[in-house]
């Protein structure tokens, strides 16, 4: 019996599951730390991912499927490492590198403005929030709170489950389009299949600013209020403290 | 007459009852005005009943010779046409089983003579009556109600209750004038139950004193068993008869409905069921009679309901209600004159009452409760002059119904006067000599003392008088009337017994076909001479202990040395209110001795003058109960019997020579008669034990039933609802853990139960 | 690179004609980014990392996104995308915000510290003891001395307002 014989599609993807639960409950934190679950847990994860890798499809050149395959690799494990790392500023830092790599994914799919505005708008503004509240909240070393999960193996069934049935559906997916009639009835550009397709971010941008310009007012007012919703919830929260600190 | 007859029938009720309302709805606003609607309703009844009683009296007395049964007859029927006020209920096709009502041969009415099921329409009409007997208790009722209700005026002025007193009466006045109107047995037994109700509230009046809680319960449960005999009586009339109504109905399609005591039905013998059917109904009815009227076994309340306010005792316990037993008896005189074992079992109930509670009241040192006994007493007499069913029975009856009103309220206000003046104390052996201080209230009650004795020419001579010959003439068959026959006469209608088909409703029937006839037959069998002699006699005995515990109480309380107990002297009462001045024992203010003089006058002129016109007897024998053929044949002409009335007058004499012996001049509480008595003093203090024979044949298992009862509610029905409480709970302390305030553990439970929604699509889109 | 197998499982999931290979592998980028963020946001107890985790799943869903906008040929999915990124720095903004109040109220950064929603007659949930970790056994790496100490001047060093 071949490897091929014994890796049917169905089995691949529920051994792939099944690692990758194992592996997330391993390298959960839970109180005691152990060096042979961590690499058991490493080594899980990487056969998990192997065996995700397989349930995708062949693409058509190698360099595009290394690329991607870089890329992809890049977000998944720092995402996973923001998950599992301990420390939470080791956490945001984890994070950003997903960032980047979520940046590369969006540009191999044809989003070049999304992935450099995700750079910008989450590793520039968002991730750097973050580390200044970490910075003003977190306690010197390691927090007890930041050694304990909640319901480990609960959560890395259900997650990994889900993956899996998400998985399952994606293979399933078939190349007919959903709906016969384009939804706009006239649009102003057909995306491009090319990365680099000329005149991308201008065809983005009429799009945004012509057919979602409502869309973009609202979320500027969203943004405004959000802004105006935080200084206000800060400095009654800053009241309420000097009030309860007389 | 500027107001017809219906409307004034309507008034006689409607009047009070519109009092009782009025007085319940503003009675406190009134404060010492709220027995103005009470009163002035009560009046105009009592205005109204008069010249009913009046425009009756001139029908039956412009119709012809009423001695004449036949004519009596003729009379009647113009009384016997009820002014219908409206429908109460209305069944089209009511099922009667058994309409052995009509015996085979006489096609008078619808209902098939072939035993089948006959359709027949089921009304209650809310009609009011008119009748000789009705316009007399109407008149009656009315008359000491208002009566009770000025001296209450006096009686009651300071009570808290005041208001509620006198919505109480209007109420029972309007219970009983409705009672006495009604022309339906369902009907009767509604307003029967509101009398018994009335008295229930009037007894409780004090609902504070323990006393008088107990003593309306037990009037009230000791009458619910009364109340149980009349509903099986009504159901078996149904079941016999096909309808309630007294009186005859048209039916929708015009044809003739006879009713039970219609004049239709009346008018052959044969209609009237007996055997052991017509026995049991009279039975039965007897039984409501005997809660209503206290009579023995059933007596045991009225003594304790002397516990209600003295008014109150003197209107329904003397003179009104307890007479709901005897009206209803006479009501229904021709059933009971097709069974004359029930008519034995009436005389026979009727004299051991009066003579156990002639005994009774002999040792008694409440004055009130002298008088209650007095009550059931004299009450046994009219059932013991029911019981002869013979016309001259049924009237004398009503004839002491009607004198026993008069001097009985009258005692009782005259109680009532002395008890208001000794602040409250009625133990006649705490005073004495009392005629000094109250003489209005001494004189008033030595006149009604000698007419309830007996003594010429007092009232109560007469109306005794004529039951002692009523009796006489069934206990000495040839006697000095000698023509007549009553056992003869009354075997001439003796009716065919239905025992077969009658009884048929009755599920388990072949044994009881065979025993209820049987018992029947045996009570028939007592309807012999020898029996009434032995009911004579204890007759005779009753009167001479009559005169005895009357004139008994009159020396304790009113000769002798003067004496006053000390609750007297330093009772206020209220009267500085009133202007009265000053304290201790007083005469009464005249709005209680005014009505005690007229009541006086009645019972000392009333007696010889309906005795010498004959006007009573002659006026009721028109109602259709009493003109039926079965009854009227049993009418002998008016006479004078020297030879009872000398009986009877010496009998009082000598109870009222033992009474002057044994306390005339002494002081009340010293050595008396009774110890002579011995051991029967015992017996008769104990009210011969009848309390506690009840307490043991009944309460008691009855207590240990409530006990077992209320523990399988605690243990057991408790238990299971309970359980059933704890249950949710329970349930609920299995799943609590799960809300731990834990806001992960939450989203952790939402995206599982998603994931499972999930999984099971995906399992049903394989599948 | 890609294992032999994958023509296989091409071959047995797929229902109907495949769709882009590029699509769909994008798609399972963004599952596996979206259940990772899930797995971080069930099980983390620190605030913050739990909003990084939403964040996480928030990507996710832009790679989905962006590969759905590829699979029909459209903008839709990419405009999305720009609101998603807003709307991350809205709540990203107003959820630090409330982050901050908690740890002011609470001098925690800790999930658990909430427990106010429980049943009334509930214990707290208190976390079993942890072992402590040994800060002294922790291996440093030790340079070793050279050169000569630099003279500092001790009145100067006192001067200075931060070190």
């Amino acid at each position: 019996m071949t490897l091929a014989e014994l890796l049917t599609p169905g089995r691949l993807l529920a051994g792939a599951v099944t690692a990758s639960a194992i592996s997330l409950w391993l390298l959960l934190p839970r109180g005691r730390e152990s060096g042979t679950a961590r690499w058991l847990g490493t080594l899980l994860g990487i056969a998990a991912l192997a065996g995700l890798a397989c349930a995708g499809r062949r693409l058509g050149s190698l360099g595009e499927e290394g690329v991607f395959l870089t890329v992809s690799l890049v977000a998944v494990v720092s995402g996973a490492a923001t998950v599992l790392t301990r420390s939470p500023v080791y956490s945001a830092i984890w994070f950003a590198m997903c960032l980047l790599g979520v940046a590369g994914v969006l540009l191999v799919l044809g989003a070049q403005f999304l992935g450099v505005a995700t750079i910008v708008v989450y590793a520039g503004a968002i991730l750097v929030m973050f580390l200044f509240v970490l910075m003003l909240a977190q306690p010197a070393g390691l927090a007890p709170y930041d050694r304990v999960s909640n319901e480990p193996f609960l959560s890395a069934v259900t997650a990994a489950v889900l993956l899996g049935l998400l998985t399952l559906s994606i293979g399933r997916l078939s190349a007919e389009p959903v709906s016969a009639a384009p939804v706009s009835a006239a649009p102003i550009a057909a995306v491009s299949a090319d990365p680099l397709a000329e005149n991308h971010v201008a065809r983005l941008g009429a799009e945004l600013f012509g057919r979602h310009l409502v869309s973009v007012e609202a979320a500027g007012v969203l943004l405004l209020v959000a802004l105006v919703g935080a200084i206000a919830v800060v400095s009654r929260g800053e009241t309420a403290g000097r009030e309860g600190s007389r | 007459m500027p107001v017809s007859t219906p409307t004034l029938q309507a008034l006689v009720p409607a009047l009070p009852l519109a009092a009782a309302i009025v007085t319940l709805l503003v009675g406190r606003r009134l404060g010492h005005r709220a027995h103005l609607p009470a009163v002035a309703g009560i009046a105009g009844a009592a205005v109204a009943a008069v010249m009913l009683l009046f425009s009756t009296h001139a029908a039956v007395v412009g119709h012809g010779d009423p001695h004449a049964a036949d004519a009596a007859f003729e009379t009647a029927k113009q009384f016997d046409s009820p002014s219908t006020l409206w429908q109460w209920a209305t069944i089209d096709e009511a099922i009667v089983p058994s309409p052995a009502a009509t015996p085979p041969g006489t096609p008078l009415s619808a209902p098939a003579t072939d035993g089948s099921a006959a359709a027949i329409p089921f009304s209650i009409p809310i009609e009011l009556r008119l009748d000789p007997l009705t316009s007399t208790m109407l008149a009656l009722v009315t008359c000491v109600g208002l009566l009770v209700a000025i001296y209450s005026i006096g009686y009651m002025h300071d009570d808290p209750g005041y208001a509620r007193f006198f919505a109480l009466v209007a109420l029972f006045v309007f219970s009983m004038t409705m009672l006495v109107s009604a022309t339906n047995f369902l009907v009767v037994y509604v307003f029967w139950e509101a009398v018994g109700a009335c008295s229930y509230l009037l007894i409780g009046f004090w609902f504070r004193k323990p006393e008088a809680a107990r003593a309306a319960k037990k009037a009230f449960l000791v009458n619910r068993i009364g109340d149980f005999g009349l509903a099986i009586a009504v159901f078996l009339i149904w079941m016999t008869y096909g309808t309630l109504n007294f009186h005859d109905a048209t039916l929708a399609d015009g044809s003739l409905q006879p009713g039970v005591l219609g004049v239709t039905r009346l008018e052959e013998p044969g209609r009237i069921i007996g055997g052991a059917v017509g026995t049991a109904i009279c039975l039965c009815l007897l039984l409501a009679a005997c809660g209503k009227s206290a009579q023995a076994p059933l007596h045991v309340w009225l003594p304790d309901a002397m516990e209600g306010p003295t008014p109150a005792s003197s209107l329904i316990h003397a003179a009104t209600m307890v007479t709901a037993g005897i009206y209803l008896v006479t009501r229904c005189a021709p059933l009971f004159e097709a069974c004359p074992g029930a008519l034995v079992a009436v005389s026979i109930v009727g004299a051991v009452t009066a003579l156990v509670a002639g005994l009774i009241a002999t040792v008694q040192n409440d004055l009130k409760r002298v008088l209650a006994y007095s009550t059931i007493s004299q009450l046994g007499y009219m059932f013991v002059s029911l019981g002869t069913g013979t016309l001259l029975g049924f009237t004398a009856a009503i004839f002491h119904l009607v004198t026993h009103a008069f001097f009985k309220a009258l005692l009782f206000m005259g109680a009532g006067s002395v008890m208001h003046s000794m602040g409250g104390v009625i133990d006649m052996r705490r005073f004495g000599g009392l005629r000094r201080i109250m003489p209005i209230t001494a004189a008033t009650f030595l006149v009604g003392s000698l007419a309830l004795a007996g003594v010429p020419p007092f009232a109560g001579f007469f109306s005794k008088d004529e039951i002692l010959a009523s009796v006489h003439a069934k206990a000495f068959p040839g006697g000095h009337d000698g023509h007549h026959e009553p056992s003869t006469v009354a075997a001439a209608f003796h009716p065919v017994s239905f025992s077969g088909r009658a009884v048929s409703f009755s599920g388990k029937a072949s044994a009881d076909e065979t025993v209820a006839p049987a018992a029947a037959a045996w009570l028939d069998g007592l309807d012999r001479p020898r029996v009434w002699r032995v009911i004579w006699w204890m007759a005779i005995v009753t009167a001479g202990l009559t005169a005895f515990y009357s004139f008994r109480a009159v020396f304790m309380t009113f000769t002798g040395p003067e004496r006053v107990p000390e609750e007297a002297m330093g009772h206020a009462h209220g009267h500085e209110a009133h202007g009265h001045g000053g304290s201790g024992p007083h005469e009464s203010p005249p709005v209680m001795t005014i009505p005690l003089c007229i009541l006086a006058a009645a019972s000392a002129v009333s007696g010889w003058w309906l005795f010498s016109t004959h006007a009573l007897s002659d006026f009721l024998a028109a109602t259709p109960s009493l003109a039926a053929p079965a009854v009227a044949a049993t009418a002998v002409p008016h006479a004078f019997h020297m030879d009872i009335a000398i009986q009877g007058t010496l009998a009082a004499a000598i109870g009222i020579a033992v009474a002057a012996v044994g306390h005339l001049g002494r002081r009340s509480d010293g050595p008396q008669m009774e110890r002579f008595l011995g051991p029967l003093e015992w017996l008769f203090a104990n009210r011969f034990f009848i309390d506690q024979v009840y307490s043991a044949l009944v309460v008691k298992p009855l207590e240990g039933l409530a006990f077992v009862a209320a523990a399988f509610d605690r243990f057991v029905i408790d238990g299971t609802v309970d359980a059933v409480g704890r249950l949710p709970v329970a349930a609920g302390s299995i799943v609590r853990g799960l809300q731990s305030g834990l806001v992960q553990r939450y989203a952790l439970a939402g995206a599982s139960g998603v994931l499972l929604i999930v999984l099971a699509l995906f399992w049903r889109l394989r599948g | 690179m890609m294992p032999a197998v994958q023509l296989a499982t091409l071959a047995v999931i797929a229902d109907g004609p495949a769709i882009d290979g590029l699509t769909a592998n994008g798609l399972i980028v963004g599952a596996i980014l979206f259940a990772l963020g899930l797995a971080g946001i069930l099980t983390r107890r620190n605030l913050i990392v739990m909003f990084l985790c939403a964040e996480l799943m928030l990507q996710g869903i832009s790679v989905s996104l962006v590969a759905w906008s590829r699979h029909h040929g459209d903008w839709g999915g990419q405009m999305l995308v720009i609101f998603v990124l807003t709307v991350a720095a809205c709540e990203a903004a107003i959820a630090l915000v409330l982050v901050l109040g908690a740890f002011a109220r609470t001098g925690r950064l800790d999930s658990q510290a909430w427990q106010s929603l429980r049943e009334d007659n509930l214990p707290r949930v208190v976390d079993h003891a942890l072992p402590s970790i040994d800060t002294a056994a922790a291996k440093w790496p030790k340079l070793t001395p050279a050169g000569v100490l630099p003279e500092t001047d001790e009145d100067e060093l006192l001067e200075r307002e931060h070190v």
